[in-house]
């Protein structure tokens, strides 16, 4: 009844706020699972790559972090980014925390939640994000739909909400390839494309897992193309 | 385009708090061994494990087929729900003894199914 609750209370601010306000950022990264594994500790590394007929961004991330107690973990990211000159320099710090809500096949879907503050690098700039993670099998398939809300504020930002979208329907075919479909929704910006995961146990706890996808721009005629490379190592 | 998606979205996570009935099947985790090592169960149906980990150390089930991993905490019963599953074989193997720990689901029709 408790999570019903919150659920109702968080799914009433998304509809209050998500109409008017999409995010303008790049909206392609990664869509989370709502699981948090005991024990697990995990070095990641995230590339996106977003080529529009201006020019390319380029921007990586590593992390490390890992869960500190049954149903949540913690995440460190430094965030670099190479702009349209060809500069490539550090521009954020991250953290996140994901929450598992609900035991993985308790209810008809599964929950988790996600909280994320980022501050950018030299800069009065920061962001606030947090929002739902959610997934449902379907037999060898899995729906995973991501909703969060940003909120950015700081002297050197102008302070607004947005709010994005992230799904992913994946074949669980093979451990190794799992291919997907990926849709990503922010402002001024629908993205569909395909993907896939995989993952490669080494030893018991040490596996890595990985993640690529190419996101098209469908709402609008001009070129606007993202690749996403995830690399995690799990130990 | 995006706000539509954005409902539907949303309407689907106001269906799913809905709890599904679960039968259940115990089973036990010592010296590394899974008893039973094979359980069989009926198709298209919610299912509960009941594993108690008799062993002093923690074991991790995992299994692909399944789409589930859990760590099982010595002397404590772990609870992993599974399907709706179709027919046929989906095994499990504990992560830190991968070469004993191992057993398998057999998913068959209700007659044949463990009680």
């Amino acid at each position: 009844m408790k999570l019903t609750v919150l659920q109702l209370a968080c799914v009433g601010s998304l509809l209050a706020i998500s109409p008017a306000v999409k995010a303008d950022g790049i909206v392609v990264d990664k869509v989370y699972h709502p699981y948090v594994m005991p024990f697990e500790r995990e070095f990641e590394w995230r590339l996106v790559s977003h080529q529009t007929d201006s020019g390319n961004i380029l921007a990586q991330r590593v992390g490390l972090g890992g869960a500190f107690n049954d149903t949540m973990s913690l995440e460190g990211y430094v965030v670099g980014e190479r702009d349209d000159n060809g500069d490539f320099g550090l521009s954020a710090y991250e953290l996140e925390l994901r929450w598992q809500l609900v035991e993985q096949g308790r209810l008809w879907a599964d929950w988790g939640a996600l909280f994320e503050l980022e501050k950018q690098h030299d800069q009065d700039a920061y962001e606030f994000t947090t929002g739902f993670l959610w997934e449902k099998e379907f037999g060898k398939t899995s729906l995973t739909m991501n909703a969060f809300l940003v909120y950015e504020w700081g002297a050197d930002i102008e302070n607004e909400w947005e709010s994005e979208y992230r799904a992913q329907y994946r074949y669980r075919y093979r451990s190794e390839f799992q291919p997907a479909l990926e849709v990503y929704v922010g402002e001024d910006f629908v993205g569909v494309g395909p993907g896939f995961i995989g993952l490669h146990r080494f030893s018991p706890q040490r596996q890595l897992k990985w993640e690529a996808g190419f996101i098209t721009e469908i709402s609008q005629s001009e070129k606007n193309h993202s690749f996403r490379l995830a690399l995690e190592f799990e130990f | 385009m995006s706000k539509h998606l954005l409902n539907v979205y949303l309407v689907i996570v106001l269906l799913s708090p809905l709890t599904v009935h679960a039968q259940e099947f115990k089973l036990i985790l010592k010296e590394h061994l899974f008893y039973p090592g094979e359980i069989v169960v009926p198709t298209n149906k919610k299912l509960k494990l009941l594993i108690e980990n008799q062993d002093s150390t923690p074991e991790e089930f995992d299994s692909f087929d399944l789409n589930r991993e859990k760590v099982l905490y010595p002397g404590r019963v772990s609870v992993i729900y599974i399907g709706p599953l179709s027919p046929g074989r989906y095994e499990f193997f504990g992560e830190f003894s991968p070469n004993t720990a191992r057993g398998v689901v057999i998913v068959e029709e209700q007659d044949n199914a463990d009680h």
